[in-house]
């Protein structure tokens, strides 16, 4: 018996010419909340699609709990999805939407009232089963959403950036909930999201994904720690990773920065002389030092201060942003001396885009 | 009165204006005749009283008149069947072709904008077309009919008393099916593919989909197009005129042709507003039924 609920090996998909995902490889172990992120086009919708059956896929395998479903129809799979739209059935009350799926069994009309107050009950709706998603807030019904999917208790949770259209103050609030939920269900789940936040933060295990292609997986802090290329890079984290173009001195030792003005830095690790690289470093990972252990030294361009954080951007090209979480007066024109750990700097073919190793 | 100005420029005023406009026009073209209609019913008119509005009322004598007639009750019962079996042909071949054309097989939103063909064309060219089909001696229905079995000998669909009402049933399908289809077909589309996905992953399989989402989305708009349809179909004049003329002996005579008979052959203007009066109750209660489907919108 495999711990894994959820394989695929080699699946691509095809509309017409297009190539919509090229050879994926993933395994979603039992209990596991995988995020599919990338910005949009990049086929994670596309692979949740084929993951639930509503889209086939042109080549490669799928397993669901050890069984093969490449050309299963969607209501034979067991997977329950909840959609960005919620998908809610207009014409039915809460409790008819939630034992929908209950009564296609054929699960008598007792035992399907009972099954949806159980689960109305966890999720908040107990007092609103008679009411019809035209009279539900935004929070409510994705609530609806939640519980319709929960209350048959599938293989697996597919959800499809479930809370894009709630607000700011609610999507934090329900991140949470259905991580909670998550953990409490024992459930496996499988979250499209182009907020890498959402994922970052929700996931145990985050696939990036570009034009159909996986360009990473793991787990969150393993991409913020070790991003792949410099797509990943840019993509985990906020603000992005600031890019540097640079050269490998001649010693092999030092990086020359292809700033204005240029900066020389020691190189965390032995590069080929005159090698063509980019160099990355976070926002957040630079910080202010004395002029005497200054590793950069570099013009102030804005300052913006929310109060919790001072981000400066500098007067450089191209533009670094700086992050630092205290309250410094720092005015523009100014020159700041900064270091960093060297561990935290990311070099990058300059070609291929991947992390040198 | 500035004030009056002041609401006609910028508030409520503006609005009533425009509103009124339509409103007048609606009731000179349509609620003079209308109540000119229900006045006549009650009075007595001949060729010579046309002219003039006194008339003697005679009370309901119109109406006592027209329903001791012989034919009145058989000829309101052919337009029973008529409205029923027509709206129930164009309604289900219609919703069949719908559900056909939403598959989106490639060239299938060109072919469904080619059906429209039938419903802009005249109801007169269309009837003539259908003699040709119907012609009990070289129409190409009987010929269909005999070669697949079904009959033996030729049917006179348009002079059988048995069959006469059918034959303009069958070509008032014909011409309502499109428009049904095209009513259906909007409907159709306007229910959001993700229910369908969600109904497929709770479950539902294909006759189950059609039962749950299809037909409870589609309720306002079903409602809508029988009541439309019975409207049009009490409003076919042409395809009688064309098909049968009502015969023979009545026999496809339904009230709305009767009503023209009535006036404009045998100048017996009172009868025929008789008839129109009682058709106009028909279609006000049609007219409910419509207006209450579409205000029960249910959309998410």
């Amino acid at each position: 018996m495999t711990t894994h609920q959820i394989e695929l090996a080699g699946v691509n998909k095809y509309y017409g010419a297009y190539h919509a995902l090229r050879d994926i490889n993933l395994k979603i172990r039992k209990g596991s909340f995988v995020a599919l992120v990338g910005p949009s086009g990049c086929g994670k919708s596309t692979l949740l699609r084929s993951l639930a059956g509503l889209e086939t896929i042109s080549a490669g395998d799928l397993v669901i709990a050890g069984a093969r479903m490449n050309g299963v129809p969607p209501r034979k799979r067991d997977l329950a999805m909840v959609f960005q739209s919620y998908a809610l059935y207009p014409h039915m009350t809460v409790e008819e939407n939630l034992t929908y799926s209950l009564r296609m069994r054929g699960v008598g009309k007792a035992e399907a009232r009972r099954k949806a107050e159980e689960v109305a009950a966890t999720t908040g709706l107990s007092n609103l089963l008679g009411r019809y998603p035209r009279e539900l807030s935004g929070g409510q019904r994705q609530r609806v959403a939640m519980s319709r999917a929960i209350i048959r208790n599938p293989k697996a949770f597919l959800f499809d950036e479930p809370l894009s259209n709630l607000d700011a103050a609610l999507r934090v609030h329900m991140r949470k909930e259905i991580r909670a939920l998550h953990d409490r269900l024992g459930a496996t789940s499988v979250y499209v999201t182009h907020d890498q936040i959402e994922a970052m933060t929700m996931a145990d295990h985050v696939v990036v994904m570009r034009q159909g292609v996986i360009e990473q997986q793991g787990a969150p802090l393993e991409l913020y720690d070790r991003p792949a290329n410099q797509f990943v890079a840019g993509f985990i984290g906020s603000p992005a990773m600031n890019f540097v173009p640079a050269r490998a001195g001649a010693d092999g030792q030092s990086l020359v920065l292809d700033l204005d003005p240029p900066q020389t830095l020691q190189s965390p690790k032995p590069v080929a002389a005159g090698r063509a690289l980019t160099v990355g470093i976070r926002p957040e990972h630079l910080q202010l030092s004395g002029e005497a252990d200054a590793a950069l030294r570099l013009p102030v361009g804005s300052v913006e201060s929310t109060g919790a954080a001072t981000y400066v951007t500098t007067a450089t090209q191209p533009e670094l942003v700086i992050v630092l979480n205290s309250r410094v007066t720092i005015r523009p024109g100014e020159t700041l001396p900064l270091h960093f750990d060297p561990s935290h700097l990311h070099l990058f073919d300059k070609e291929t885009q991947v992390r040198l190793a | 009165m500035r004030k009056l100005l002041l609401s006609v420029s910028d508030g409520r005023g503006f609005d009533i204006g425009l509103v009124s406009v339509p409103l007048a026009f609606l009731f000179a073209m349509a609620g003079l005749p209308l109540i000119y209609n229900i006045v006549m019913s009650f009075q007595e008119v001949d060729m010579f009283s046309l002219g003039t509005f006194a008339r003697p009322f005679v009370g309901f004598k119109n109406y006592i008149t027209l329903f001791s007639l012989p034919e009145t009750w058989p000829i309101l019962r052919n337009t029973a069947v008529f409205v029923i079996a027509s709206i129930a042909g164009q309604f289900t071949i219609g919703f069949a072709l719908a559900l056909f054309f939403w598959t989106g097989f490639p060239g299938s939103s060109w072919l469904r904008g080619l059906f429209l063909v039938s419903w802009v064309m005249p109801g007169l060219v269309v009837g003539a077309i259908w003699n040709w089909i119907l012609s009990g001696d070289f129409g190409v229905l009987n010929y269909i009919l005999r070669e697949v079995g079904l009959v033996s000998g030729n049917i006179f669909w348009r002079s059988d008393p048995d069959f006469s009402l059918w034959a303009v049933v069958i070509a008032n399908i014909w011409l309502g099916i499109s428009f049904n289809m095209i009513l259906l077909s909007v409907g159709l589309s306007a229910i959001s593919q993700d229910l369908y996905e969600a109904a497929e992953l709770d479950g539902a399989n294909v006759v189950q989909r059609f039962f749950t989402i299809t037909l409870p989305m589609m309720r306002s708009t079903i409602g809508a197009i029988i009541a439309l349809g019975l409207i049009f179909t009490l409003q076919q004049f042409d395809l009688f005129a064309a098909i049968t003329a009502g015969g023979p002996n009545n026999s496809s005579n339904v009230a709305q042709y009767w009503a023209w008979d009535m006036s404009f052959r045998q100048y017996d203007f009172a009868q025929g507003a008789t008839i129109s009066v009682i058709m106009i109750v028909f279609v006000m209660i049609a007219s409910v039924v419509y207006v209450r489907s579409t205000r029960h919108e249910v959309r998410g």
